[in-house]
């Protein structure tokens, strides 16, 4: 669905069904330069499982409008009228890599809108090479590649995909290559309130992260969610792009923290 | 390295889309001869069937040796996504049907296969869907001939069997002008000489068959999706940009992106055609990829050599190899085929039609029969077997003449090749002489 967030229209995917306010609501944030496909399959399960799904393509990404956002500070903030245009009190937000340091901030400036946070193939802080912040200023392509070199795990090289007959490589590249990556790794690099947000954090939080991962590695991570007091989760054999390297693994695990919340209520 | 993969195109053809299982740890690629899926419960099967998650439901839409195979084309393409189907015709009805629907059209280059012909021109047009026809690389032609409700633009990178070679970069850029994408048959040249999606196209169809399985043991046939075509900009496919009905109002561009059109075929085409490769096959044409390199390197070592040497033969009264010097296209072969165009090559004999005719029937190497693309070499006569359909003025427009014999060239020593060949041309001008 498209709705108006700061003047722009944001696309926002809601997993094949209408997206109803009164009911449960996930929200899912992609990484960066990636955009709702990321999620693809995950937002479904949850769609036609009881709840209500946004999976928003931030501000000139894929198929939003608009200029890339500069922070991640904004990016927080930008969430929060996301939703607030989208009429939600409160969400489960989920962010993949650089999109849960948007949760983190959005956590920080708006907490009343949120239920719980997962993060998946991230950290507090995601420092990124200058060698990528310059090659994706010359040429996204070119950054894209660097990243999905790094990003997917050993099977994924090998041409495993969760999807028969689809080749996860060659769709990242072209979804990154088309969008503002530069800015999203500026952004990333420039971060640096992870650990001061995960002080003030009240809901549940869990992290979700890969053996493999190279981009966030897995000892980065358990660090962290040590600072958050979050859950943590570890899959084997998989690399930073989880919700696609091993969506099954990644949608079980939102599946019982989600599920477990939801049925306390 | 393609789009798809950061491995190199040779580990690519023996590793993509597959690593040892892990019950059993087979090295090879298990067949995976079942029709069907035991669903974990009652729930799983639903999300699988509203695509939550991604597995195998019915093998006529998917099957693990399949996907293997569809993983590992996509790769060395440089696709994002393949769909594999029961031929290679099959493959391209696959295309057309997806793409167009009644009251479209499409464009095709006139030096094109005897039966892909037959289904632009007569099979889709019952169905409503008109074909123009233009000579490959005659841009204005082109240009001229894409019209509002054109689909698309479909050449083969190689001309069958007149071995015209497709200016896939000058036909990608007016068809992307026009917002139509391009289509291109690339049997003839495999991903080890020629990936399309690098020089513009789009979309890329092979008959596996051919040279990919090279072991003339089983009939199939891919599609592959380039996964750069943005259909929503084009304005032409609400078949991907609108509500999907059959499937709860899906939006394939929105879900999927890059790889919108293969989801589609998936869904829409494997479904109600049910034109699936059987496991076997795709386990059999995944033993043929694995040499595929070196087969095609020996292929085109081969065919150089034989045409070098027909070129001196008295029997022989012309020649034709796509990257000859004399030929128009050898600058543009040696651009989109640095490695060489190819195996296929054609030639006339002394004697004409029964010339040709006694050439063949002498043969005791090489076989006469309807395919190409066998490790072994191949002869045919088109103008009385695979143009025979065509008019008079269609098969001159193809590129085909009475005269014409056409060689796939094997991978045989080439002495063995030559001494063959020399035995046909004594008939052959034992026949002329005789006229």
């Amino acid at each position: 669905m498209y709705i108006e967030v700061r003047g722009k229209k944001t696309y926002a995917a809601t997993g094949g069904k209408d997206f109803d306010s009164s009911l449960p609501t996930v929200m899912f944030v992609h990484g960066s330069g990636l955009d709702h496909r990321s999620w693809a399959l995950q937002t479904r399960w949850f769609a036609y499982n009881g709840y209500s799904v946004l999976a928003p393509d931030l501000p000139g990404h894929s198929l939003s409008e608009g200029d890339a956002l500069e922070s991640i500070e904004d990016m927080g903030a930008w969430l929060a009228e996301f939703l607030r245009a989208a009429s939600v009190d409160k969400v489960h937000a989920v962010g993949h890599s650089q999109g849960f340091l948007d949760v983190l901030e959005l956590a920080n400036q708006a907490p009343e809108l949120l239920k719980s946070i997962t993060g998946i193939g991230t950290a507090g802080a995601i420092p990124v090479n200058p060698a990528l912040i310059e090659a994706a200023k010359n040429s996204a392509g070119a950054a894209a590649e660097m990243l999905l070199l790094w990003g997917f795990g050993p099977d994924a090289q090998f041409g495993i995909s969760a999807v028969p007959g689809m080749q996860p490589i060659a769709i990242g590249r072209e979804i990154m290559a088309r969008n503002p990556l530069h800015a999203d790794l500026v952004a990333c690099a420039a971060y640096a309130n992870g650990s001061a947000v995960a002080k003030t954090i009240k809901v549940p939080a869990q992290l979700i992260l890969a053996r493999k991962d190279r981009l966030t590695p897995v000892k980065a991570g358990m660090a962290f969610a040590e600072e958050l007091g979050a859950s943590v989760t570890v899959i084997e054999r998989y690399g930073h792009m989880l919700p696609i390297e091993a969506p099954r693994q990644t949608l079980q695990k939102l599946r019982e923290l989600i599920g477990a919340l939801e049925s306390s209520h | 390295m393609s789009r798809s993969s950061f491995l190199k195109p040779d580990t690519v053809a023996l590793h993509a889309g597959y690593v040892p299982e892990s019950d059993h740890g087979s090295r090879a690629v298990p067949i995976y001869q079942t029709t069907s899926y035991v669903f974990e419960s009652v729930s799983e099967g639903s999300s699988l069937f509203n695509v939550e998650q991604g597995g195998h439901i019915y093998s006529r839409i998917t099957n693990p040796t399949v996907a293997v195979l569809e993983q590992r084309i996509a790769a060395l393409e440089g696709g994002s996504g393949s769909i594999c189907t029961a031929s290679g015709m099959s493959a391209l009805f696959t295309v057309f049907i997806t793409l167009c629907s009644a009251g479209d059209h499409i464009v095709s280059a006139t030096q094109i296969y005897g039966s892909t012909a037959t289904l632009l021109k007569h099979t889709i047009k019952r169905l409503g869907i008109e074909c123009s026809f233009v000579p490959v690389n005659d841009k204005e032609a082109l240009r001229n001939a894409i019209q509002p409700n054109t689909k698309m633009v479909f050449c083969e990178s190689i001309g069958n069997p007149g071995l015209e070679i497709s200016d896939i970069p000058a036909i990608s850029a007016i068809a992307h002008e026009a917002g139509v994408p391009v289509v291109v048959d690339a049997t003839f040249a495999t991903p080890c000489l020629c990936r399309p999606i690098d020089h513009g196209a789009d979309i890329v169809v092979h008959s596996v068959t051919k040279w990919m399985g090279g072991h003339g043991v089983a009939i199939g046939g891919v599609v592959v999706d380039g996964g750069r075509f943005d259909w929503e900009k084009s304005g032409r496919f609400p078949e991907l940009t609108e509500p999907y009905a059959p499937f709860h109002g899906i939006r394939f561009w929105e879900e999927f992106g890059p790889s919108a059109l293969a989801m589609k075929m998936r869904a829409e085409s494997m479904r109600d055609v049910g034109a699936a490769m059987s496991p076997h096959n795709a386990f059999l044409i995944l033993q043929g990829i694995e040499t595929l390199s070196l087969r095609m390197k020996q292929h085109v070592a081969n065919a150089k050599a034989l045409l070098e040497w027909l070129q001196q033969q008295d029997a022989v009264t012309w020649t034709n190899y796509p990257d000859m010097e004399s030929n128009s296209s050898h600058a543009l072969a040696a651009t989109l085929f640095p490695d060489g165009a190819g195996s296929m090559l054609c030639f006339g004999v002394v004697g004409g039609r029964s010339g040709g005719a006694a050439f063949i029937d002498s043969l005791e190497l090489a076989s006469n029969l309807a395919n190409v693309g066998d490790a072994r070499t191949l002869v045919l006569h088109p103008a009385s077997t695979t143009h025979s359909r065509l008019t008079g003025d269609d098969m001159k427009a193809a590129g085909i003449s009475a005269d014409m014999i056409r060689v796939s060239v094997g991978i045989e020593d080439i002495a063995d090749i030559k001494s063959d060949f020399a035995r046909g041309f004594k008939a052959a001008q034992r026949v002329a002489g005789a006229a």
